[in-house]
C-alpha cells in the first residue's frame, strides 16, 4: 500500500504539489459501526461503512470526494474533521497526528477546520439570530469584544452576498440558497484553513446551486481554502475539483486529477458512474444491480459483483490502488480493459 | 387497436388551467394559465424548479390536490383511446374514479407516497386489478407477479409477498411503477420519479420507464426540475417559471435553441467543464430571486431577472408565439437570444 501514502504528493497538473503543501493527510482510515451486541441481541456484522481509506488535501486544493449513498463519503468526511473516532487509521492536521485528540486539545484545532452541510439549518441553532451565530464563535475562538466581532459579523455576511440587516434575521426567515450562504459565513468565522463541504448544493434548484458554486469557488480561491468536496453530483464535482477520489462500499476505486479522471476514467465503476450521468451518450448496458450491504461486503474488489469485467482472480484479494498515470491511480487489477 | 380515424392524435389537451392555494397568507396562484398537450405514445417533460407549478399542474389532472388547493379556470380534455374528449373537471367523482389509477395513473419522487406499507407489493397490484378489471384472485396474483418481472424485480414468485420496507429504494420505485401500470394506463404522470435516486439507479428507472413507454405505447409526462433528464426521455418539453408555461416545443429544438431567456439561463446552470479555457470552470447563475407568489408582476414573471428585457415586457404577459412549427415562447424579444 506504498502507492496510497504518496495520494496527491505526486505530481499536479497546475501545481507541482511538494510534500510541505500538504494540509490534510488521512491514512488507512476505517470506520466500522455497531460491533457489540446488546444485553439481549449478538454482535451482528459491522457497518464497514469506510475501509483503509488514504489521502491527502493540499493547501488550497479541492478534493472532490465522489459515490453513491452507501459509499461512506459522509462518514469519511466526519472522520477527517474528527466528529467521528475511526476503528483504524490516522488523522494528520498540518503535521500535528489529531487521532487522539480530545476534549479542549481538540477545540483547539476545532477553529481550524469547519463543515458545511447539505441541510444549512443543521448547522445553525433556530432559535439564534444569523448575528449571535457568527459572533459567538468569533467571541470564543478570537477573544473578540461584542463589538468587534459584530463588525467582523457584517463582514462575513457581505463576503456571502448577504448583508447587515441579515445579522437580526432567523436561520427559519432565509430560503434554501440563503440559508447555505449563512451557514459558509459562520463556517468561516473561526477563519479555518479547511472545510469540508457535504453535499452542500445537493438541495438547491439548479439556479440557485450555481450561485452558491460560484460563491465556494470564490471563497475558496481568495481565502487559500483547502476544501474536501462530496457529493453524488459528478458534473458539480467536475466544475470545483482540482483532483477528485471515488469511493464504492468504503474503498477508494480511484484518484486522479479531475480532467483526468472524467476524460479517461481507469476504474469500471468510475466508468459506470460517468455513462450514468443523464445527457451523456450511452453506449454500454447500465450498471446492473445494486450496492451491496456494508455490512456483508463482497470479498476481494468490493464492486466485482456489479463489474461487467470481473475476473474470479478479483474474488481473491483487495486490490491496492496503484500508479495508471501521473497522480491518477486505481484499485483494479485489469489493465487490458477499453472504458 | 381502433382504425387511426377514430383514434384522435391527443391523449391529453389542457387549456389555460389555472389552480390556486389558499394559504394562511393569501392566495397563491400555482398556476396560472397552463396550456400544452400530450401526443399519444410521447412523453412531454415539465420542466421547473421549485415553486413553478410543475407538480401542481400534474396533480390537477390528476385530480389529487391537497385540500387547501383548487382548480379554478381552464380545461382538462382527456381522450381514452377510441372516445370523445372529456373534460376531466366536468366528470362527476364517480367516473374520475374509473378514470384515475385505470387511464391515467401517477409515480411519485417518494415511492412510499403510493405504497401501502402494511400490505405486500403484490397485494396492492392484485388488489387495484380486482378493483379497476374485475380480475379473479388467482388471476391478480398472477398479473401481479408478471407486472413485477416486467419491471426488472428480480424473484418475482418470491418478491410479491414482500413488504414495501423489505425492498431498496430502487427496488421500491420500480414495485410503485407496477402498481401505476397494472391497469395498462394510457396515460402516466411521472413527478420527478428518479429525484431521490442514486445516478446508476437513476439510469437504470429512466431506461426502464423509456421501455415501458415504448412497449406499450403508453404516452407520459414527465415531471423533472433536470433538463439533461429531459434530453434523455422526452419528446417534448414545456419550461414552467412562476407559475406559467414559457416555452413549449421538441426537446432538440428547445434545449439547442432556446427561444426564451429563462430556458436558456437555466441551461446556462448546468455545470460544464471546458479544459480549454481559463474560465472553464466558471458557472452562469441567473442573477435575482424569484418573484414572490403571493404578488407576482403583472407582467412577465421573469423580467426583473432577464438580461434583454424592454418596456412592454413589465406592461403585460407576453402572448404564446409560435415561432416555428410546434415550437412556442411566451418571450416577445425572443429573436435577441444569442445561442
Amino acid at each position: 500500500m506504498n502507492a496510497v501514502a504518496h495520494l496527491g504528493t505526486d505530481t499536479h497538473p497546475t501545481a507541482p504539489a511538494q510534500e510541505e503543501d500538504v494540509l490534510v493527510r488521512v491514512s488507512g482510515l476505517s470506520k466500522h459501526f455497531g460491533t457489540g451486541g446488546g444485553l439481549f441481541t449478538a454482535a451482528a456484522a459491522p457497518v464497514r461503512a469506510v475501509e483503509d481509506v488514504s489521502l491527502t488535501v493540499n493547501r488550497g486544493e479541492v478534493v472532490g470526494v465522489v459515490g453513491e449513498s452507501g459509499s461512506g463519503k459522509s462518514t469519511l468526511g466526519r472522520l477527517v474533521l474528527r466528529l467521528l473516532d475511526p476503528t483504524a487509521g490516522r488523522v494528520i492536521f498540518e503535521d500535528e497526528d489529531i487521532t487522539d485528540l480530545r476534549g479542549a486539545a481538540l477545540r483547539g484545532f476545532r477553529r481550524r477546520f469547519q463543515m458545511i452541510f447539505q441541510d444549512p439549518l443543521a448547522s445553525l441553532n433556530p432559535r439564534m439570530t444569523v448575528g449571535d451565530a457568527l459572533i459567538e464563535p468569533m467571541q470564543l475562538h478570537f477573544k473578540l469584544s461584542r463589538k468587534e466581532a459584530a463588525a467582523r459579523a457584517v463582514e462575513l455576511l457581505e463576503q456571502v452576498g448577504l448583508s447587515a440587516s441579515d445579522m437580526r434575521r432567523y436561520p427559519r426567515s432565509f430560503s434554501g440558497g440563503q440559508g447555505q450562504r449563512v451557514a459558509i459565513a459562520r463556517a468561516l468565522a473561526s477563519e479555518p484553513k479547511f472545510i469540508v463541504a457535504d453535499e452542500p448544493v445537493s438541495a438547491l434548484d439548479v439556479s440557485i446551486q450555481a450561485e452558491v458554486v460560484t460563491l465556494l469557488q470564490r471563497l475558496q480561491k481568495d481565502l487559500g481554502l483547502a476544501m474536501l468536496f462530496i457529493s453524488h453530483d459528478l458534473s458539480v464535482v467536475e466544475v470545483i475539483a482540482d483532483r477528485v477520489v471515488v469511493l464504492y462500499l468504503g474503498r477508494v476505486m480511484e484518484v486522479a486529477p479531475t480532467e483526468a479522471l472524467y476524460r479517461t476514467p481507469a476504474h469500471p465503476y468510475t466508468a459506470a458512474l460517468l455513462e450514468a450521468v443523464p445527457g451523456t451518450s450511452r453506449s454500454g448496458e447500465p450498471l446492473k444491480g445494486e450496492i451491496p450491504s456494508p455490512s456483508n461486503p463482497p470479498s476481494g474488489c468490493v464492486f466485482r459483483t456489479r463489474c461487467p469485467f470481473a475476473l474470479d482472480a478479483c474474488a481473491a484479494d483487495v486490490p491496492a490502488l496503484r500508479d495508471v498515470g501521473p497522480g491518477h491511480q486505481k484499485a483494479c487489477i485489469r489493465d487490458d480493459l477499453d472504458l | 387497436m381502433p382504425s387511426a380515424e377514430v383514434m384522435s392524435d391527443t391523449v391529453l389537451e389542457v387549456r389555460d388551467l389555472h389552480t390556486q392555494f389558499d394559504t394562511p397568507n393569501g392566495i397563491v396562484r400555482a398556476v396560472r394559465g397552463v396550456t400544452f398537450t400530450v401526443r399519444r405514445g410521447e412523453t412531454l417533460a415539465i420542466v421547473g424548479e421549485s415553486g413553478s407549478g410543475k407538480s401542481v399542474s400534474g396533480l390537477s389532472i390528476m385530480g389529487i390536490l391537497p385540500r387547501n388547493a383548487a382548480v379554478t379556470g381552464g380545461e382538462m380534455l382527456f381522450s381514452a383511446a377510441g372516445g370523445p374528449p372529456r373534460d376531466l373537471r366536468k366528470l362527476p367523482e364517480k367516473e374520475l374514479r374509473k378514470v384515475r389509477g385505470r387511464q391515467i395513473s401517477m409515480i411519485f419522487q417518494n415511492p412510499m407516497s403510493s405504497l401501502n406499507p402494511v400490505f405486500p407489493i403484490g397485494e396492492q397490484i392484485a388488489e387495484t386489478l380486482r378493483h379497476h378489471l374485475g380480475h379473479s384472485p388467482a388471476k391478480a396474483r398472477a398479473a401481479a407477479v408478471s407486472l413485477l418481472a416486467q419491471v426488472g424485480i428480480s424473484d418475482p414468485e418470491r418478491r410479491v409477498d414482500a413488504y414495501p420496507h423489505e425492498l431498496s429504494g430502487g427496488m421500491r420505485q420500480r414495485a410503485m411503477i407496477a402498481l401505476a401500470l397494472a391497469c395498462d394506463p394510457e396515460l402516466l404522470i411521472a413527478d420527478e420519479p428518479t429525484t431521490a435516486l442514486d445516478v446508476t439507479i437513476q439510469d437504470q428507472i429512466i431506461r426502464l420507464l423509456a421501455r415501458l413507454q415504448q412497449e406499450r405505447r403508453m404516452s407520459m409526462i414527465f415531471v423533472t426540475h433536470d433538463l439533461k433528464l429531459v434530453a434523455e426521455i422526452a419528446d417534448r418539453v414545456a419550461v414552467m417559471y412562476a407559475s406559467r408555461v414559457v416555452e413549449e416545443g421538441a426537446v432538440d429544438k428547445v434545449l439547442n435553441r432556446p427561444a426564451h431567456p429563462y430556458t436558456k439561463a437555466l441551461l446556462d446552470c448546468i455545470p460544464r467543464r471546458d479544459y480549454d479555457s481559463d474560465a472553464g470552470r466558471t458557472l452562469k447563475p441567473i442573477p435575482g430571486v424569484m418573484p414572490n407568489p403571493l404578488a407576482p408582476p403583472p407582467g412577465c414573471a421573469f423580467e426583473p431577472r432577464c438580461p434583454i428585457p424592454i418596456e412592454v415586457c413589465r406592461a403585460a404577459v407576453p402572448p404564446f408565439e409560435e415561432i416555428s412549427p410546434g415550437h412556442n415562447t411566451a418571450c416577445l424579444r425572443w429573436r435577441e437570444l444569442r445561442p
